[in-house]
């Protein structure tokens, strides 16, 4: 009886969360389906707060073909920025944790405290002379500001060579053995062994993109060339615009995540997990 | 000597081996260890973007900001904040990984569900909490008058604005530190849950005798982060009260980036950044230590 009780009780909490975690994010997609009257019109508790009445795609009909605010434009900038972070710096990071995990050479204790001694480093400290230092390349209002500088993510080199230390030095040395070179070892057998590792990065990077703010806010001034995150911002500042169309944006940058997410859950967990138990 | 101690490196395989740092060690020097620097330089000068001066300053921005009773102000909103968001959440997010702990039929949805506010980033959940807590029209007013309750006015209210984002902050964490918990969770072995048991012990004597000491790493990692990440907190301030309504809400890294990118005051928030960036590394110095000698019993 008691014990009936507690599972009882405990489920009701559950559920209780399960309903605040879902609800803004329900709320947005729902609301981005109501015309304009009908957002201000519900004030009170009635079934009509939970399901758009007259269900509408004006919204996304607008934040699209507004060409003030070319919202399909800011959709691509921020995917194609996003693919070629994570694309570059999966290179780049996964070529220095090979190194760091697997070769031996003068100076490697020394480099490698070098590097993970910037993690200390807050990047609110160091996005002021990085902006200046964009200013110096020329690079304000260039997506070279939003690429170069992400590349390298200690982090993730970090987090691959944990993952390429288990590879054995043996196959390595036999592969050396029959005239592999270290470019053709690292392409050929590290890599490979490594898809689930640089999944979890790729998905943790790419998130990382699509949901930048500060620094593309102090980077990118020009309309045309701005991001997701930053252009949903400036949409609310608008005096008179409708939250239907602040909602329609929202829900569009943030739905196709979500599902992705339910596909590749196992893999973005993992990467958490995997900084939790480091530290 | 040293020749010989070179020579126990394979030749080729250390070219190789800068080859394939060279590219990522450049990105780091020119785009975080020169800016470090920088920043530090920059500190100790008049550097404004608008006047398009700069000299030396001496310690004169650093003494400047302990005058500076917005940059104190500031500093007392990140703080506030983080001492309420550092328990609460912490507190909540434990509670929800012992409850998604054992595996039940259904248990991977509310692992799911507890998990995707993670994803939505946080830009966008602080739009869509901003358009929730409209005092007219927004849902969470249109609930609680539903049920006879008092609105909350948490964009315009100052006593608590603050309040509101705090709820926000954890709505979109709390999944993301389960995870970390669940994890620490799983690694306390079976055996001594067993072991209690059969002994007799409580439930609340377990969770407190064996769960929470075994939980004590994880338990460090989680405090740490979540105090650097709470005072650095900005995104949500920037876009539901941009510091307001009357300052309540302005948190340092606000006060940096509107000293840095609006008034173009350089010099000024560089140091701001520094003492705040010595200020978070003593904070995580001490946390380390507390749960160090804690972990030795």
């Amino acid at each position: 009886m008691n014990r009936t009780l507690i599972v009882a009780v405990r489920t009701a909490v559950m559920i209780a969360i399960a309903f605040i975690a879902i609800f803004p994010i329900y709320w947005m997609v729902m609301s981005s389906f109501r015309t304009h009257e009908e957002i201000f019109k519900y004030t009170t508790l009635s079934p009509e707060l939970f399901l758009p009445v007259e269900w509408t795609l004006q919204n996304y009909r607008d934040i699209f073909l507004d060409p003030s605010k070319p919202f399909g434009r800011y959709m691509a900038n921020t995917l194609f920025i996003a693919v070629v972070v994570t694309t570059l710096g999966l290179i780049a990071n996964a070529m220095s944790a090979f190194a760091f995990a697997k070769l031996r050479f003068p100076f490697k204790k020394i480099l490698l405290t070098l590097f993970m001694s910037s993690l200390v480093i807050p990047y609110e400290v160091i996005m002021i002379p990085q902006y200046l230092l964009m200013r110096d390349f020329g690079w304000i209002n260039s997506y070279m500001a939003l690429i170069v500088p992400q590349i390298v993510w200690v982090f993730g080199i970090f987090m691959l060579v944990q993952f390429f230390s288990d590879i054995p030095r043996d196959i390595l040395d036999a592969a050396r053995m029959d005239g592999a070179g270290w470019t053709r070892i690292f392409a050929k057998i590290v890599l490979p062994t490594a898809v689930p590792a640089l999944i979890t990065l790729g998905i943790m990077t790419f998130l990382n993109q699509w949901d930048s703010f500060l620094w593309p806010l102090v980077v990118i001034n020009e309309e045309k060339k701005q991001v997701i995150q930053v252009a949903i911002s400036s949409f609310q500042s608008l005096r008179n615009i409708s939250w239907g169309k602040i909602l329609a944006a929202t829900s569009i940058s943030s739905v196709p995540i979500l599902v992705l997410f339910l596909f590749l859950q196992k893999y973005y967990v993992q990467g958490i997990t995997m900084s939790g138990v480091k530290g | 000597m040293k020749a010989s101690r070179f020579a126990a490196y394979d030749k080729q395989e250390s070219k190789a081996a800068y080859l394939f740092i060279v590219p990522a060690f450049l990105l780091l020097a020119v785009f975080i260890f020169y800016p470090m620097v920088r920043a530090l330089i920059i500190s100790f000068q008049n550097y404004n973007l608008i006047a398009a001066q700069s000299s030396f300053a001496g310690f004169a921005n650093y003494g400047k900001l302990f005058e500076d009773g917005a940059f104190g102000a500031s500093l007392w909103h990140s703080f506030y904040f983080t001492l309420i968001v550092l328990p609460v959440q912490t507190a909540i997010s434990l509670g929800l990984a012992l409850l998604v702990q054992k595996k039940f039929r259904g248990v991977g949805f509310f692992r799911t569900v507890y998990f995707l506010p993670v994803v939505v980033s946080f830009a966008i959940a602080s739009t869509v909490f901003r358009l929730i807590y409209n005092k007219d029209y927004g849902m969470l007013n249109v609930v609680l008058k539903g049920l006879g309750l008092p609105a909350l006015d948490f964009l315009s209210n100052p006593d608590i604005s603050m309040l509101g984002i705090i709820a926000l902050c954890i709505w979109r964490a709390m999944g993301f530190v389960m995870v970390i918990f669940l994890a620490g969770l799983n690694n306390i072995p079976d055996s001594l849950y067993e072991a209690a048991h059969v002994d007799g012990a409580s439930s609340v004597q377990r969770f407190f005798r064996i769960t929470l000491p075994l939980l004590k790493r994880t338990m460090a990692f989680v405090v740490i982060i979540t105090t650097m990440d709470a005072l650095k907190i900005f995104i949500p301030i920037y876009i539901t009260t941009s510091g307001g309504p009357a300052g309540s809400t302005s948190t340092v890294v606000h006060f940096i980036y509107e000293t840095a990118f609006k008034q173009m005051n350089m010099g000024y928030a560089a140091a701001a950044a520094f003492l705040f960036f010595f200020l978070v590394l003593v904070i995580s110095i001490i946390q380390l230590r507390l749960f160090r000698t804690d972990v030795e019993y």
